[in-house]
C-alpha cells in the first residue's frame, strides 16, 4: 500500500488555528510545505515515517506565522545596515551629537543617512538656529534625516548643495521647502515631495546597490521572521524593492510570502518608474512567494506635518491661517479612474488616508467602482484607517473595503501628541475606531509601517490593541480612546487570517488548516492565560515557512 | 460654441470587401458631392477631375487617459487643419464638406475620436455621420470573425448593406437581424452595385447645432422603438457548420443596446458627473451613447450628448423643442454593459428618481 508520511510533525502543543472550525490542536502535519493534517495525535500519527521530522512543541502555544499588511520591507534592513538611528524623542541637540560622531567617523564626501526624528521636532527644525546648530554638526557631509513619518526630511546644506536647492527654489506640487520664518532662509526642512529633491539626489550618487538592496530586504525579512512574521505587504514597491525580492525568492532565500504594492505614481520618498510602466514589468518580478497584485495609492499626507485631508480645519497657524483642512492628491474621477483600470488588471488597491476626509473621499471612489462593476474578488485596502468620519466607519463592510490598520500607534505616542498640537486634544483623541469598525463588519488587519515605527514588532500592536496603552511603559497610566480596545482572540485575528484576506492571499495562508501555507510560530508563553499588559513580552522561539524553521531564537 | 461655418465631415467606414471603394467611387461621381475632399486611406480607382484627395498614413497617437484603446490619429489632425489652412489662404477651392474613408481593417474609433476631441479640428469641423458597409454575402462571416467589423457596425449612423443584388434572400434578412442586433439605431440601406443615393449618406446632421432639433429627435424617438424592441440583444445561432460560429470571440457575441426615456429634468452638474464615471469605468465597453437631454437648468434648450467608448463629443445645445415631448432619451450600444447598472447608477449617481425612468418608448 502506498502511504504518504508527513515531512515534519509538530507534536504536543497547544497550537491556535485562526480557524473558527477547529480553533485548537495538538498537533499538525506537514507536507511539500503544506498542513497535511491538523488535529490530535490520533490524526498525524499514521503519517510518521522513518524520515519524518518531529517537533516536539512541549506544550508551548503555537499559532499562525502572522502577516505585516503594510511596510516598507527595504527600508527596515536599510536602514539597520547602512543608516544611522536614533531615537524619535532625541532632541535636537541629541540629534546634532549623535550625527557629529558619525560625520567624523564617514570617509570625505559620503552621504550620511539617518533617522527619525520625531515628526513633532519639524517646527523646531525649521529655524535658522537649528539648521545651523546641524549643519555645524555635518561636517560638510551631505546628510539627510527622516522623519517618523517618512514623509518629510531635514537635509544638510551639503545635500541641498547636491540636490540643487536654492533659496529661491519653488516649493515642488504638494509638498514645502523649508525656510525660516524671520529671515527666509533655508531650514534644510523638506516636506512631503520636497523630500524627493533631496532623495533623487542621494538615489543618483549610486549609494545603493543591487547587492545591497537584496542585503537589505534579506535583513528585514529576517527581522521580521524574529517576531513571527511569515507574510507581508511592501507598500510601495519600487523596481529595486521587486527585483530584490524576486532575487532572493528565486534564490530560494525568501522567508515570507511577500505582496507588493506598486505605486500608481511615484510617491515623495521613492524615485523611479510607477504606475502603467510599473504595472506592465509585473510579471517579471512575481515569484513563488512574491506576488505583485496591489497598487498603492497616495491620498494625503499626514496629520502632524498637517498634510492629511480632513473634514474639520487643523488649529490655526501663522502660515495656514484659520482654515485649512489639508487637501487629497487626487480627485474622486482621478481615483476613480486608478480604480477601474486597476481592477482591469486584476490589481487591488491600498489608498494612504491619513485624514477623515480622505477616508470619505477613498469610500465614494469605492463605491462609484462598485456600482458600475459590481462585486469582485479583489480587496481594496484604506491603510492608516484612524480617523474616520462616525457614517464612513459601516461603509468599509459595505463596499468590502479593508482596514489596513498601521503603524503601530493605536495607544498614547508621539504622534498623537502632534497630532493634538495639529487639530486639538479631543479630535485628536478619537484615533482607531477599532472596536467600531469591528463591530460593523469591517475586514481588518494589523500592520506595522515599518520602519515608520523603529521596531516592526507585531506583540506591541497586539497588547495595544488589547490595552490601547503604550506597551513600552511610555505615557504610563493613560490611554488612547479605551473604550475602542479589542479581545485577544479578534486582535489575532486582525493579525492573522483576516490580514490574510485583506492582503488577497485568505485561501493560502493565515490559520492552520489542512492545505494551507505550513507558516507556524512557537511562543515563549500561553498569550491566552496571561495578563494583558504582559502580551508585548512575548517571545517566539521558532517560526516556520513553509514548514522550514527559518528562526529560532538563541540559536 | 458652434461655428455656422464648420465644416460637416462624413466618415465612411467598412470592413475589406465590403464594397466601400464601390460605394465611394459610385458617390464622387454624383453632383452632390462637388466641393467635397475625400481623405482615403487605400486609394482606389478613382476618377477625381473635381475632387480634391487627400492621403492620410495611419499614425496613432494614444490619448492622455491611461487607456491604449482610446487613441486619435496625428495624421488625420494635421490632414484636416493642413486643408483649413489652405482653404483660408484661397490656395485650394473652397470645399463644403469632408469625406473620411478608414481602411477596411482600421477601427473607427479612433478617427471618431479624433473629430470629437482634437481642438484644433473641432473648432473648424463637426461630424455629419459615420456610414459603415457591410456585405450582404460575406458580412454575418466577418461580424462573427473580427471585433473590428462589429464596432464598425455599432458606432455606424447609417449602414449600407451591399452586393445585395448577389445574396440570397434568407441570407440577406439574416444579415439584417443581425445588424439590428448590434445596432439598431442606425437607418439602414440595401445597395445594389454600389449605387446609393448621396442623401443617404451624407447630411446624417446628429452633430449639427443649426436647427435640426426635430430630425434629431426623431431620429431618437425611432432608435429608442428600435433599441427596445424585442430580439435586439445578439444572439447568434447558426445552423450550418461554416457559418464561423465556432470562431467567434465572446465578446463580439455580447453587444447589446437598450434605450431609456427620463421622464424628469436632469441636472447638469450630477449629469455630467456620471458621465464622468461612465467613462472612466465603462468606456471601454460604451461602444456608442446618444443622449438628448432635458437639462434642468435650461429647460428650453435640449442637450445632445454623443459618446464613443471614453470619448465625449462636448454637449451640443439644441435651439429649442420641436414638440411637446421634453423628455430626456438615452440610447446606449454597449458590450456586457447591463441596463441595470445604467439605471441603477443614474439614479445614485445623476440624481434622476428611478420613478422617471422609463424603459419603453411607447
Amino acid at each position: 500500500m502506498n502511504r504518504t508520511f508527513a515531512d515534519t510533525v509538530f507534536r504536543n502543543g497547544r497550537i491556535y488555528t485562526s480557524n473558527r472550525a477547529q480553533p485548537w490542536a495538538a498537533c499538525a502535519a506537514v507536507k511539500a510545505g503544506r498542513f497535511i493534517a491538523v488535529g490530535e495525535e490520533r490524526d498525524v500519527a499514521s503519517l510518521v515515517g522513518e524520515r519524518t521530522a518531529t517537533v516536539d512543541l512541549r506544550g508551548r502555544m503555537a499559532m499562525p506565522g502572522i502577516v505585516d499588511i503594510h511596510n516598507h520591507i527595504m527600508m527596515g534592513g536599510q536602514a539597520d545596515l547602512y543608516e544611522l538611528r536614533f531615537s524619535n524623542a532625541d532632541s535636537v541637540p541629541r540629534i546634532a551629537e549623535t550625527l557629529h560622531k558619525a560625520a567624523s567617523a564617514a570617509k570625505p564626501g559620503a552621504w550620511i543617512v539617518g533617522g527619525q526624528f520625531g515628526n513633532n521636532l519639524l517646527n523646531e527644525m525649521n529655524t535658522a538656529e537649528s539648521c545651523a546648530l546641524l549643519d555645524a554638526a555635518c561636517l560638510g557631509h551631505p546628510v539627510v534625516l527622516r522623519d517618523d513619518t517618512y514623509h518629510n526630511r531635514w537635509a544638510s546644506s551639503a545635500a541641498l548643495r547636491l540636490a540643487g536647492v536654492q533659496a529661491d527654489t519653488p516649493d515642488p506640487t504638494d509638498g514645502e521647502i523649508g525656510r525660516d520664518l524671520k529671515t527666509g532662509t533655508l531650514t534644510g526642512i523638506m516636506i512631503e515631495a520636497a523630500s524627493g529633491l533631496v532623495e533623487r539626489a542621494l538615489a543618483a550618487s549610486g549609494h545603493y546597490t543591487p547587492e545591497m538592496d537584496r542585503a537589505a530586504v534579506a535583513r528585514s525579512i529576517g527581522v521580521l521572521n524574529t517576531y513571527g512574521v511569515t507574510a507581508f505587504i511592501d507598500a510601495a514597491s519600487m523596481q529595486p524593492i521587486l527585483a530584490a525580492l524576486k532575487g532572493l525568492d528565486d534564490r530560494g532565500e525568501l522567508t515570507a510570502w511577500a505582496v507588493c504594492a506598486m505605486p500608481v505614481v511615484e510617491p515623495g520618498f521613492m524615485f523611479g518608474k510607477a504606475g502603467e510602466e510599473l504595472f506592465a514589468l509585473r510579471e517579471d518580478y512575481r515569484g513563488a512567494h512574491v506576488k505583485p497584485d496591489y497598487v498603492k495609492v497616495f491620498l494625503d499626507g499626514v496629520p502632524g506635518a498637517k498634510t492629511a485631508a480632513f473634514h474639520e480645519p487643523y488649529v490655526a497657524d501663522p502660515v495656514r491661517g484659520c482654515c485649512f483642512r489639508g487637501a487629497t492628491m487626487l480627485t474622486v474621477p482621478d481615483l476613480i479612474r486608478w480604480l477601474g483600470r486597476c481592477e482591469k488588471l486584476g490589481l487591488a488597491a491600498k489608498i494612504h488616508c491619513a485624514g477623515d476626509a480622505a477616508v470619505t473621499q477613498a469610500l465614494d471612489a469605492i463605491d462609484v467602482v462598485r456600482s458600475f462593476n459590481g462585486s469582485t474578488h479583489l480587496v481594496h485596502q484604506i491603510a492608516h484607517a484612524s480617523y474616520i468620519a462616525p457614517d464612513d466607519i459601516k461603509r468599509f463592510a459595505e463596499l468590502g473595503v479593508a482596514a489596513d490598520l498601521s503603524p503601530i500607534i493605536w495607544y498614547p505616542t508621539v504622534f498623537l501628541e502632534a497630532h493634538k498640537a495639529a487639530m486639538g486634544e479631543e479630535r485628536a483623541q478619537r484615533f482607531w475606531p477599532n472596536k467600531d469598525l469591528k463591530e460593523a463588519g469591517a475586514l481588518m488587519a494589523g500592520g506595522s509601517d515599518w520602519p515608520v515605527i523603529p521596531i516592526p514588532d507585531p506583540w506591541q500592536g497586539i497588547e495595544g490593541m488589547v490595552t490601547r496603552q503604550n506597551p513600552t511603559g511610555d505615557f504610563p497610566g493613560k490611554s488612547l480612546w479605551a473604550e475602542q480596545a479589542l479581545d485577544l482572540a479578534t486582535v489575532i485575528d486582525i493579525y492573522t487570517i483576516d490580514a490574510a484576506r485583506a492582503a488577497g492571499l485568505g485561501q493560502s495562508i493565515g490559520s492552520i488548516e489542512v492545505g494551507k501555507s505550513a507558516d507556524l510560530i512557537v511562543l515563549d508563553q500561553m498569550i491566552f492565560d496571561i495578563p494583558q499588559d504582559q502580551l508585548a513580552d512575548t517571545r517566539v522561539e521558532m517560526t516556520f515557512f513553509e514548514g522550514r524553521k527559518v528562526y529560532e531564537r538563541g540559536a | 460654441m458652434a461655428a455656422v461655418d464648420q465644416i460637416p465631415v462624413t466618415v465612411l467606414t467598412g470592413f475589406l470587401g465590403s464594397g466601400k471603394t464601390t460605394v465611394l467611387n459610385h458617390l464622387l461621381r454624383q453632383p452632390e458631392l462637388n466641393g467635397v475632399v475625400a481623405i482615403i486611406n487605400e486609394f482606389g480607382e478613382v476618377a477625381l477631375d473635381h475632387l480634391l484627395v487627400e492621403s492620410s498614413e495611419d499614425r496613432l497617437a494614444l490619448l492622455d487617459n491611461g487607456c491604449i484603446c482610446c487613441s486619435v490619429r496625428e495624421d488625420l489632425i494635421e490632414t484636416l487643419a493642413d486643408l483649413a489652412s489652405r482653404r483660408a489662404a484661397g490656395t485650394i477651392p473652397p470645399f463644403h464638406r469632408v469625406l473620411v474613408e478608414t481602411t477596411g481593417l482600421a477601427d473607427p474609433v479612433p478617427v471618431l475620436h479624433t473629430l470629437m476631441t482634437a481642438p484644433d479640428v473641432l473648432s473648424r469641423y463637426r461630424i455629419d455621420g459615420v456610414v459603415a458597409t457591410v456585405d450582404a454575402v460575406n458580412g454575418a462571416r466577418t461580424l462573427a470573425a473580427h471585433s473590428e467589423a462589429v464596432r464598425q457596425i455599432a458606432v455606424a449612423d447609417r449602414l449600407l448593406v451591399t452586393k445585395t443584388d448577389v445574396a440570397a434572400d434568407d441570407e440577406l434578412s439574416r444579415l439584417d437581424v443581425r445588424l439590428a442586433a448590434i445596432n439598431p439605431v442606425a437607418a439602414r440601406h440595401h445597395v445594389r452595385n454600389g449605387i446609393v443615393d448621396p442623401a443617404k449618406v451624407l447630411d446624417a446632421g446628429l452633430f449639427d447645432p443649426a436647427a435640426h432639433s426635430a430630425d434629431v429627435v426623431r431620429w431618437f424617438d425611432l432608435a429608442a422603438q428600435a433599441a427596445n424592441a424585442p430580439h435586439h440583444h445578439v444572439e447568434h445561432h447558426c445552423d450550418d457548420e461554416d457559418c464561423g460560429h465556432h470562431s467567434h470571440h465572446a465578446h463580439n457575441t455580447d453587444v447589446s443596446s437598450y434605450s431609456l426615456i427620463i421622464d424628469e429634468p436632469i441636472q447638469r452638474e450630477a449629469f455630467a458627473r456620471w458621465l464622468d464615471y461612465v467613462a472612466a469605468l465603462k468606456g471601454e465597453d460604451l461602444l456608442r451613447f446618444k443622449a438628448i437631454v432635458h437639462v434642468a437648468e435650461q429647460p428650453d434648450a435640449p442637450v445632445v450628448v454623443h459618446g464613443v467608448q471614453h470619448v465625449f463629443h462636448p454637449p451640443i445645445t439644441l435651439q429649442g423643442w420641436p414638440s411637446a415631448d421634453r423628455r430626456s432619451r438615452l440610447v446606449f450600444i454597449v458590450r456586457g454593459i447591463p441596463r441595470q447598472i445604467i439605471e441603477n447608477t443614474l439614479c445614485k449617481f445623476a440624481a434622476v428618481s428611478r420613478a422617471a425612468i422609463r424603459r419603453s418608448a411607447a
